[in-house]
């Protein structure tokens, strides 16, 4: 165990913690765009970032992203310092320049004090923040079906080729991490489309409903040694049990949830 | 034959070094990036043909050397005549046949091909009276110019692997390292980490697999110095790693090298081979339990690969963005194993202090600062080329008294070092001394080496447009405040270059640059807005003129410049006419010409044809 | 030019079939065929047990890569610093007027295809361009046409 000081209270952490789960645990709200729970830090959307000092460094500071930072013994964090928050307005102030009209950056920047861009607007903008949550819950899932492409100010999350990637099983994972609902899939009886792929659903039983995809019912049968009548039943606690299976990255399907 | 013993390698050199005096007249033929790209091949090659028609006592084919970068690359294609050190400049086909008569043959100097004093027009025959060269030091460049590029024998002959076979059979590791901490040997990519301190965390940190990469992956715009030591003696660079992982205990290496720079790869190669050949490379080196192999891994091109853990993902073959170096390399580097990553000409510096000991290093160069750097000494000025020297020396002297000035003898106005992390320094700066600490301090960097300089024709902000533009297309694209940022300090300097600028945009783009230095993941974005703020601060002058007066003094901003011809200058020679794409001039012989300023482009092809100066831009 | 797809697992095969190899498989088929072609991608993928989906973003994030054809001769103007100051702006437009294409387009006929370069390394003899390795130095605005005129 380690302990620092947040916002001037001491806190206790686990070695090798990140400082942004010690941040959120003491119910301290700081915004972070590319952080999911079922995958790795990865540092891109940089708003989770903090201010750190130690009383040794003589009064210098360090700012950095509190998703990668692992706790340190005797560690000042600051959350919320007049730098910490002018750097975070200009960071959603560019977020704002490339994604205009998604809800979620604009509540962000609501928070932040700003209604719109100081910046002009990229040309034809669209939902995804580029934060690979998407990508990175693919690969989590072992899939790997799709993946960012390009590089730079071109930037995307794209299938291989920009074809109907031949590795999607039409989990939903991506669709269903993604913090601003910019991948869409289409469920039509026990059809599904996403990625421009369709899928045959499997239907249960009893109900007659629509639950997973064939493709991802085989590929769970085949590496999961999950029993093949699983799917044919849907019920809350089979919702559960295959939820918690799958590292809560994916469920079986979000219409369902919502109901 | 398999070197094993320090005595052994003494052995060899003594033989290598009698075959060599036999050979009475060398034909040193530069083959360095800008002698390659004169044509250099055809004149190694146009000797060789001749040499072998001929019989000249004491020379042979084997007179004919392809060496690396000679350096005085404005006068390519270089010839040099041992031991006679005479240097023939801008060497034409034609004048092999007349160099080997006089001066192979015969012990004649041809003055027609020696360099000529640009004030005095005094010939100078032998190049270390040459100011270019005799202001330079020379560690990391010093076999360039002097010996074959892919011979192990050359390079044993001058020295070469006496520092290896020192280290691994008399030194331990700890003495090795200990030597590089007290030499004080600073990163010469451009960071200036003591390349010791790196070594010895490394070391310390318990693994079984430890890597020594080398950075190859010269990536800053103007800068070659890394080229020409991979091409031009590739041998010292694996001296260096072969050093450098004895001393941390790492059995593989990997040196990543630019894809721009094929013939790199190739002389990199082939000196692997040779080395493995004769025992100092691959399996138990020298007889010792000690193993290395070194791989070759080309770069394909991004900038942001020169980033060290954007490079350890490329190598293991991945999408090079780099991670959060919380974590440094020396502890979790490529493929998460301890790496001690150092840039080519860091190596190449290794073996001379293992050989002359910290202390002959530490004499060298300035407080902090020991040793030299190599620079590419490019741009505006009136000898470019590839130089050496020890740290401190002011940049007067390098503009100056190497670089022989500006061409044209027109107004110096800034010099960049550092490449796109860099800054671009005034007048006011030229006699400040060129080391890693005093370059920081004053908004550039040593950066990896390149040094342009730039004149009264050069427009400031369209060189923060330049930089901006390249980083935009080279950012990963991973971190919003690089990705965006940059993009948008972009957009606002093509405002400004192009007359729509407003003064308050200044001011936000020194807000937006802050946000990108604190806010970027790596030190792509960090340090991509000191070329903005670089020139603003130095030349915010020329900024507001764009602004305000809608003026570019340098005549370079396309929107806010005019081509006119100076009719009392105008012979009517017709040549602007021909030059022009768009049919924008018009004129008869021997009559001024006129440009129709609604069809001109600008593009400048009339000025450069015009022989009388005729076309005035502003 | 024909390409032969059949030498693809052949130029797979130079390497160990690891992902670490990606990069370096990839750089040899672009030497081969001028390009990626889909089907190289795909058995790539397939030899050296990578994701499709990670072949392709590392063919689209490195320069080297082109998922198009490339014309049979690749103009590279450099736009390094050194080459920048000393007119490659200018020497791109040439090009770009006398191929009545844009860099990084190739022209109709398939002959040229024209590009940008960050910095080759040739900077003292700025302003370079490249015709596939061959290279041209200190050139001039209103001659640099005559490169690309053997049409």
């Amino acid at each position: 165990m380690v302990s620092l000081t947040i916002n001037g209270k001491v806190v206790r952490a686990e070695e090798g913690e990140y400082l942004l789960a010690v941040i959120r645990r003491m119910g301290i709200d700081v915004p972070a765009l590319c952080q999911h729970e079922a995958v790795e830090p990865y540092g891109g959307c940089r708003l989770c970032m903090v201010e750190i000092t130690k009383d040794s460094w003589d009064g210098w500071k360090k700012y950095v992203t509190s998703c990668l930072y692992p706790v340190e013994q005797d560690l000042i964090v600051t959350t919320h310092s007049d730098k910490v928050n002018d750097l975070r307005r200009g960071i959603l102030d560019l977020f704002l320049a490339r994604n205009p009209e998604t809800p979620l950056i604009q509540k962000l920047a609501a928070d932040y004090g700003l209604t719109r861009t100081s910046y002009e607007a990229i040309p034809e903008p669209n939902d995804c923040i580029l934060c690979s949550i998407c990508t990175r819950v693919c690969d989590a899932m072992g899939f790997s079906a799709i993946s960012m492409v390009n590089r730079g100010h071109g930037k995307e999350v794209a299938p291989p080729l920009h074809q109907a990637p031949p590795d999607c099983v039409g989990c939903l994972a991506c669709a269903q991490a993604c913090p601003t609902n910019y991948i869409t899939y289409e469920d039509v009886g026990n059809r599904r489309t996403i990625w421009n792929k369709q899928f045959e659903l499997l239907v249960c039983d009893k109900t007659g409903r629509p639950t997973i995809t064939k493709e991802f019912a085989d590929y769970l049968i085949k590496n999961r040694e999950i029993p093949e009548d699983y799917f044919r039943i849907d019920d809350a606690s089979h919702r559960e049990e295959l939820a918690d299976k799958m590292g809560r990255i994916t469920r079986w399907s979000v219409t369902e949830e919502a109901k | 034959m398999r070197i094993e013993s320090e005595k052994q390698l003494r052995d060899y050199r003594k033989k290598l070094i009698e075959a060599d005096k036999k050979l009475v007249k060398k034909i040193m033929v530069c083959h360095g990036p800008g002698c390659l790209a004169s044509g250099a091949e055809k004149i190694s090659a146009e000797f060789e043909k001749q040499l072998k028609k001929k019989r000249i006592k004491g020379v042979s084919i084997e007179s004919v050397k392809k060496t690396g970068c000679h350096s005085f690359c404005e006068k390519s294609p270089l010839v040099a005549i041992e031991p006679a050190q005479v240097l023939y400049t801008r060497v034409q086909i034609r004048d092999v046949a007349e160099i080997i008569e006089k001066s192979v043959k015969g012990d004649d100097v041809i003055e027609r091909l020696v360099y000529h004093d640009p004030k005095t027009d005094e010939a100078i025959e032998k190049y270390p009276d040459i100011p270019f060269y005799k202001h330079q030091t020379r560690i990391a460049l010093r076999n360039l110019g002097k010996i074959n590029a892919c011979d192990i024998d050359d390079y044993i002959r001058v020295g070469g692997y006496d520092a290896a076979v020192k280290a691994v059979l008399h030194m331990t590791p700890d003495e090795v390292i200990d030597e590089v901490k007290k030499a004080n040997l600073r990163g010469r990519g451009g960071g200036g980490f003591p390349a010791g301190r790196k070594w010895e965390s490394c070391r310390k940190i318990e693994a079984d697999v430890r890597y020594v990469v080398c950075n190859g992956d010269e990536g800053d715009p103007g800068a070659f110095m890394d080229r020409a030591i991979m091409e031009g003696d590739p041998h010292t660079v694996l001296e260096g790693m072969i050093i450098a992982a004895y001393a941390i205990g790492a059995k593989d290496g990997y040196i990543y090298v630019r894809e721009e720079y094929p013939l790199a790869v190739i002389n990199l190669q082939k000196a692997i081979e040779q080395a493995e050949a004769i025992g100092l490379l691959g399996d138990n080196i020298m007889g010792t339990s000690f193993s290395l192999r070194i791989h070759i891994n080309r770069g394909a091109g991004a900038f942001v690969c020169g980033e060290s853990s954007a490079l350890m993902m490329s190598v293991a073959g991945h999408v090079g963005e780099p991670r959060a170096k919380y974590i440094r390399s020396v502890q979790k580097g490529l493929y998460d194993q301890p790496t001690v990553l150092n840039n080519v000409e860091t190596y190449s510096n290794v073996p001379m202090i293992i050989s002359n000991g910290a202390d002959w290093f530490t004499s060298i160069g300035a407080p902090k600062n020991s040793g030299t750097k190599a620079f590419s000494l490019v741009g505006k000025v009136r000898h470019t080329g590839l130089i050496e020297v020890p740290m401190g020396t002011t940049l007067r002297t390098i503009i100056y008294d190497i670089g022989g000035g500006i061409q044209k003898d027109r107004q110096f106005k800034a010099v960049q070092t550092g490449g796109p992390s860099g800054g671009c320094l005034a007048e006011q700066h030229l006699d400040l001394s060129v080391d890693f600490d005093t370059l920081t301090a004053h908004g550039s960097m040593m950066g990896s080496g390149g040094m342009i300089v730039m004149d009264e024709r050069t427009c400031m902000v369209d060189v923060a447009k330049y930089f901006l533009s390249f980083l935009v297309s080279e950012s990963c694209g991973k971190c919003i405040p690089c990705r965006e940022g940059l993009y948008q300090l972009y957009k606002l300097a093509i405002a400004i270059s192009e007359g729509r600028g407003k003064e308050e945009d200044i001011a936000r783009m020194e807000r937006l640059s802050d946000h990108v230095v604190v806010g970027s993941l790596c030190g792509l974005g960090k340090s991509g807005p000191n070329p903005f703020l670089s020139t603003v601060a130095n030349f915010r002058d020329e900024y507001l003129a764009h602004i305000v007066d809608h003026k570019c003094s340098a005549g370079v901003c396309k929107e806010l410049i005019k081509f006119e011809v100076i009719t009392e200058k105008c012979d009517g020679c017709m040549a602007c006419i021909s030059a022009c794409a768009v049919n924008a001039i018009t004129g008869k012989k021997k009559q001024p010409h006129i440009i129709n300023q609604e069809l001109c482009t600008k593009c400048g092809a009339c000025v450069a044809a015009c022989n009388r100066d005729a076309i005035a831009v502003f | 030019m024909k390409h032969d797809l059949a030498k693809i697992p052949e130029i797979i095969g130079r390497y160990p079939q690891q992902e670490s190899s990606l990069i370096m498989v990839l750089q040899d088929i672009q030497k081969e065929f001028n390009y990626l072609p889909c089907e190289a991608l795909e058995q790539t993928a397939e030899a050296l047990h990578v994701p499709l989906s990670k072949v392709f973003s590392v063919s689209t994030f490195y320069n080297a890569f082109s998922l198009t054809k490339k014309g049979d001769v690749v103009v590279r103007v450099c736009i390094g610093t050194a080459c920048h100051i000393r007119g490659a702006r200018q020497i791109q437009e040439q090009l770009e007027t006398a191929l009545k294409i844009q860099a990084g387009e190739t022209t109709r006929d398939e002959k040229f295809t024209l590009e940008v370069v960050g910095c080759v390394g040739a900077c003292a003899m700025a302003p370079v361009v490249l015709t596939n390795e061959q290279y041209h130095a200190q050139c001039k605005v209103h001659t640099v046409k005559k490169l690309v005129s053997k049409r």
